[in-house]
Formats: C-alpha cells, sequence, structure tokens
C-alpha cells in the first residue's frame, strides 16, 4: 500500500451540508498544468489550482491576467510622496517656521529623501493590504481545509477544485469534465 | 502566450528586411570624418571645440561597451538562465574595447586642449594636492591600463562562449565564471577611473565621491535599452526569431525601469549632498551647470532621464511594446547623450549648451565604427551561445535530462 495516501477518519457529521466544489486531484504538475487548460477553455471562472510549489507556465495555464496589486502599491506610492512633501512643508515651512543651515523654509530637495523612504513605505503597505485584500485575506476558515485528502497539497500531489458557485457549474457536467483531465482521484467538497 | 508551447512563425510572415541598412556604417564614417576635420581646422578654438565634442561623443560610447562588458559579466556571476539569448550581443558590444582604444588616440592626442591642469603652471593648490593621481604621466598610464585589462576581459569573455558553440564542453562555463569573478573587480576600478581620468579632471578642483558609480548607473540604462532594440531587431530579421521571446524583453525592460531608479538614486544623492553641505569647493560644478541653457539640460536629466521613462515603464506591457520600446530607445540615447554633454561641455561652453558641427561629426563618426565593427562581428559569428547549458532553458524548451534513469527510478518508488 502507498504510505502517502491519507486515509480518512471516522469522525461522524454532525450537520447536513451543501457541497464547496469538486476537487480533482493529480500526480505530476504536468497532468495539473494539462487539466488547467482544459479547464480554463471550457471557460469556468470560480475555480482554482491548488500546489505544494509555485509551478512556472501556471498563470497561462489558468489563463490568468497579471495581478491588479501593481494598482494598489502605484497609489500607494503616490500617496506616500505626497505625505512626505506636505509633512516637511507644513511641519518646517509653515506651522513652525525654522531656518536650518541657512537653507530656505521649504524645499523638495531636503524633502525629497523624507517624501522617498515615505514613498517606498507606502507602497509595499498598498502591496501588502492590496495582495490580502484581493484574496479576500485574512480568512479564518476555508472549506478545503475539512478534506483529508487535501493534505497532499502541502506535500507532493496537486489538485484542481471548480467551486459550485461557478455559473457554468454542474454536478453532473463539471464531473464529466474534470474527470476528462485524467485526475488521479475526485471528490466532492462540501462547505 | 503559453509559454511551455513553442510557437513556430509561419513561414509567410514576413521578415524585417535589414539589407538596406548596410551602407549606413560607411556613410556614418565618411559624414563624421568630413564633419569632423571641418570643425578641426575652422579657424580660432576649431581644436578645443573638436576635443570637446570627440570625448562628449566617446564617452557615451564607451557606456555601451561598459554596459556591455557589465551584463556579460552579471550572466556569468548569477548563472543566468534568461540572458543567454542575448549573451552574445553583449560579449560583441564588450569587445568593441580593442576599437574603443584605437579610437581613444585622438583625445590622447588632444588631450591638452581638454585638460587644463596638464599646461596649469604653477599649479593651483588643489592641483598640487592631487597631483599623485592627477598628473600627465598618470594619465596616459591609466589609459594604457584600462584598455589593457578591457581588451582582454571582454576577449577571454567572448573567446571562451565561442569555444562553447563547438563542442558544448562545461570547462568553457567554468572559464568564464573565473574571468568573471576577478573581472566584476577590474570592471568597478577601470569604470570609476576612466569616469574620474576622463570627465572628472575637466574641472579638476571638484570633488565627488558617487563620480563612478554615477557614469556606471547612466552605462547601463542606456545599454540595457540598447540591447532591447538590437534583440527585436535580431528577432524581427530571423536569426533570434526562435531565440529571444517575451521573457528576454521583459526582463531588459525590467532592468531597464530598475537602472532608470538607480541612476536617479545616485544623482539625486550626489546632488543632495553638494547642496546641503553647500562648500564652495563642491557647489562650483552645479553652479555651472545652471546657467543660461545648462539650466534646460538639468531640467532634461530630471524629467527625461528620470521621471518620463519611470513612468512609462512601470506597466508591464510597456515593456513588451515595440512603438514604446523603441521610441523609449531613442529618447534615451538623447538622454545619455545631454548627461555627458552636461558632464563635459560646460567648461568649454560657460554661457549655455550649444550643438557644434564636431558634436553631429564625433557622433557619426564613432557611431559608425563601432557599428560597423559590430556588424562584422554578428556576421562572421553565431548569433547566440549554441551550446550553452542553458540555452534550452532559456528558450522555453524542455530537453529530458541525460540520465534520463535516475528520474524512472525516482518514479518508480512514489
Amino acid at each position: 500500500m502507498n504510505p502517502t495516501t491519507p486515509t480518512e477518519p471516522r469522525v461522524p457529521k454532525l450537520t447536513a451540508t451543501r457541497p464547496f466544489g469538486i476537487l480533482a486531484e493529480y500526480l505530476t504538475p504536468a497532468d495539473v498544468m494539462h487539466a488547467a487548460e482544459k479547464i480554463r477553455d471550457a471557460g469556468f471562472t470560480r475555480w482554482d489550482v491548488y500546489s505544494p510549489y509555485p509551478v512556472h507556465g501556471m498563470d497561462d495555464a489558468m489563463g490568468l491576467k497579471n495581478s491588479k496589486v501593481g494598482w494598489f502599491s502605484f497609489f500607494g506610492g503616490v500617496a506616500g510622496f505626497t505625505t512626505g512633501m506636505s509633512m516637511i512643508f507644513y511641519m518646517n515651512g509653515w506651522d513652525y517656521k525654522l531656518i536650518v543651515g541657512g537653507k530656505p523654509l521649504f524645499s523638495p530637495l531636503y524633502a525629497f529623501p523624507v517624501s522617498y523612504e515615505l514613498t517606498i513605505l507606502f507602497a509595499s503597505f498598498g502591496s501588502l493590504l492590496g495582495m490580502l485584500f484581493l484574496n479576500r485575506l485574512p480568512r479564518l476558515y476555508h472549506p478545503l481545509l475539512k478534506s483529508w485528502r487535501f493534505k497532499g497539497v502541502t506535500h507532493d500531489k496537486f489538485y484542481i477544485v471548480i467551486e459550485t458557485t461557478d455559473p457554468k457549474y454542474s454536478e453532473t457536467q463539471t464531473r464529466a469534465t474534470l474527470e476528462s483531465t485524467g485526475p488521479n482521484h475526485l471528490e466532492v467538497v462540501e462547505d | 502566450m503559453a509559454s511551455h508551447t513553442t510557437k513556430v512563425a509561419p513561414a509567410s510572415e514576413s521578415r524585417l528586411d535589414l539589407s538596406k541598412w548596410s551602407k549606413l556604417p560607411m556613410i556614418l564614417i565618411i559624414v563624421g570624418a568630413v564633419g569632423l576635420a571641418f570643425a578641426y581646422f575652422k579657424g580660432d578654438g576649431g581644436a578645443k571645440q573638436f576635443a570637446y565634442s570627440y570625448l562628449t561623443a566617446y564617452m557615451f560610447f564607451l557606456s555601451l561597451c561598459l554596459g556591455g562588458l557589465f551584463l556579460t559579466l552579471m550572466h556569468h556571476l548569477f548563472d543566468s538562465g534568461w540572458s543567454v539569448p542575448i549573451r552574445r550581443i553583449t560579449e560583441h558590444l564588450a569587445f568593441l574595447f580593442p576599437i574603443m582604444a584605437i579610437l581613444f588616440i585622438p583625445i590622447a592626442l588632444c588631450s591638452h586642449q581638454i585638460y587644463d591642469w596638464m599646461t596649469m603652471d604653477p599649479p593651483d593648490h588643489s592641483l598640487h594636492e592631487k597631483a599623485a593621481l592627477v598628473n600627465e604621466k598618470t594619465w596616459y598610464i591609466i589609459a594604457v591600463v584600462l584598455f589593457a585589462v578591457w581588451s582582454f576581459l571582454s576577449w577571454r569573455l567572448r573567446a571562451l562562449s565561442l569555444a562553447q558553440d563547438k563542442d558544448g564542453a562545461a570547462k568553457w562555463t567554468r572559464g568564464m565564471r573565473f574571468h568573471s569573478a576577478w573581472g566584476i573587480f577590474a570592471f568597478g576600478f577601470s569604470l570609476t577611473l576612466a569616469a574620474i581620468m576622463w570627465m572628472k579632471t575637466i574641472e579638476h578642483q571638484w570633488y565627488s565621491t558617487m563620480y563612478g558609480v554615477y557614469y556606471f548607473a547612466g552605462s547601463v540604462w542606456v545599454t540595457l535599452v540598447t540591447v532591447y532594440v538590437i534583440t527585436l531587431a535580431l528577432k524581427k530579421s530571423g536569426p533570434l526569431a526562435g531565440v529571444a521571446h517575451r521573457r528576454q524583453f521583459h526582463d531588459l525592460g525590467m532592468l531597464f525601469l530598475v537602472f532608470t531608479v538607480f541612476y536617479a538614486y545616485i544623482h539625486f544623492s550626489q546632488y543632495f549632498l553638494i547642496w546641503n553641505a553647500a562648500i564652495p569647493e563642491e557647489t562650483f560644478w552645479y553652479v555651472e551647470r545652471e546657467v543660461g541653457s545648462w539650466w534646460q539640460v538639468g531640467m532634461l536629466l530630471l524629467f527625461g532621464h528620470f521621471l518620463i521613462p519611470f513612468l512609462t515603464m512601470l506597466r508591464i506591457d510597456a515593456k513588451l511594446s515595440i512603438p514604446i520600446m523603441i521610441v523609449m530607445t531613442v529618447w534615451a540615447w538623447i538622454c545619455h547623450y545631454m548627461d555627458m554633454a552636461f558632464n563635459v561641455l560646460p567648461h568649454l561652453l560657460p554661457k549655455g549648451y550649444e550643438t557644434h558641427l564636431a558634436d553631429v561629426g564625433a557622433l557619426c563618426f564613432i557611431g559608425g565604427v563601432l557599428s560597423m565593427v559590430f556588424v562584422k562581428y554578428l556576421k562572421s559569428n553565431p548569433v547566440y551561445p549554441q551550446r550553452d547549458p542553458r540555452i534550452a532553458e532559456a528558450m522555453g524548451v524542455y530537453v529530458k535530462p541525460a540520465t534520463a534513469s535516475v528520474a524512472s527510478n525516482l518514479e518508480g518508488h512514489a
């Protein structure tokens, strides 16, 4: 018997549940890549690929477009730069006028290092928060964590899950589509 | 745009025809030589104008050779995969150094026209203090040493790479890494010396501890975008059609953005420290560069060299857009040339920048000679490293490892 195959613990089900999606397991990155291309071409929208490590080319295979996180970074950076400039102008050139080293009360030159640091700081805040926001994180619970099979995602298995909320989802059709991609195992995950 | 499937261009696709440009280098050389000769013999100060114009254009093209050498060194030091298809281009750019050594002769002959300190008698206090480095004998020795080091390094890197084309042996890669390891130190010192001896000593009283890295940042900046268009031309005209992909263009564009920021960071730091300290023997250099139209040139560097490329290159699709990148390349050439002018010419033209016949002549002449040699290099050698260990990886082709038995053994245990 294959020692890595997980066995289902005997836990009694407490409540009646509805399906979250269909989980298909693959053994190699190549398998899951080809399967992802088929799912992409079939026109599904609410689905994802899960793997223990990044698989090169998966973005294209899934038809994912460039992430929108860059916009959060950009506007974070703009906000940081503006904050730095206006903060120093307010403090040194307006609220408490102070001559330092014979320099003008306000000059973008000496405000620049601080503005530059704040550009980087706010841009990284924008990136992090934008990423969390777009990923709908933090999230304390995910239905897939209930699946005993899904344990392999942190080890050596690859998964595709098509969620029931997908407009093209139908219990039988979707199962047939996934079966045609040659998965190692197929199961319905409950919410 | 699936990266794991190799798309073969249909045979009917029209390829860029570069043959009609084949006479261009010769035309440039003739036009440039005539322009330079005309400027040189024109009345008083012709020789001085010639020398300064020639030095400006020379430092511009030296940037491309140094940038080519740097990218080759980096490729080997980082064991890069993506840059294999463009490596022959950077190797050729670097191996223009022997030609640059010959092209340096007019500067060596006209050195008295450019460097006041060579004829300064008695020396001023600053020159007296710096005499250990800033003296005529050392200036010539350094020039000889620099060209010897650059020529040797770029020659070895290219020769080993060409040798690997024949048998694909791993020892060549090891050899290139060996030369890159000592080469990067030699590169850093030699570039700094070149920038200081040939540009900074025009006004020898000045101090700046970041002058070398300033020239370095601008050099690699302009080289990246130049390599981009050369790769693009070779892809569209055929030789690199199946070899250079999205990856190479994306990464070159990305590095161009990085060096846009890096150059701005360095140049701002140099300016800011001098502005903040406000010591006369440092500030005079920038004060001279605020006179007349030099102010506008400074603004061009601020907005044209940094802000416009920075905002343009932020987007990934801009890095992959052919029209944007071609415009950006020409723009970068203009900005880098004006950067060189900003460094070299104010001593000659204290009232403001003006374009002179000799400027155009020097650009055409040196550009013509270098492009002629570069095209000859391209034609007489394989256009990319044929048997580099990473060439398949760079092309996005999967090649089964030679020891396939190991993989199948592992699979059996799974």
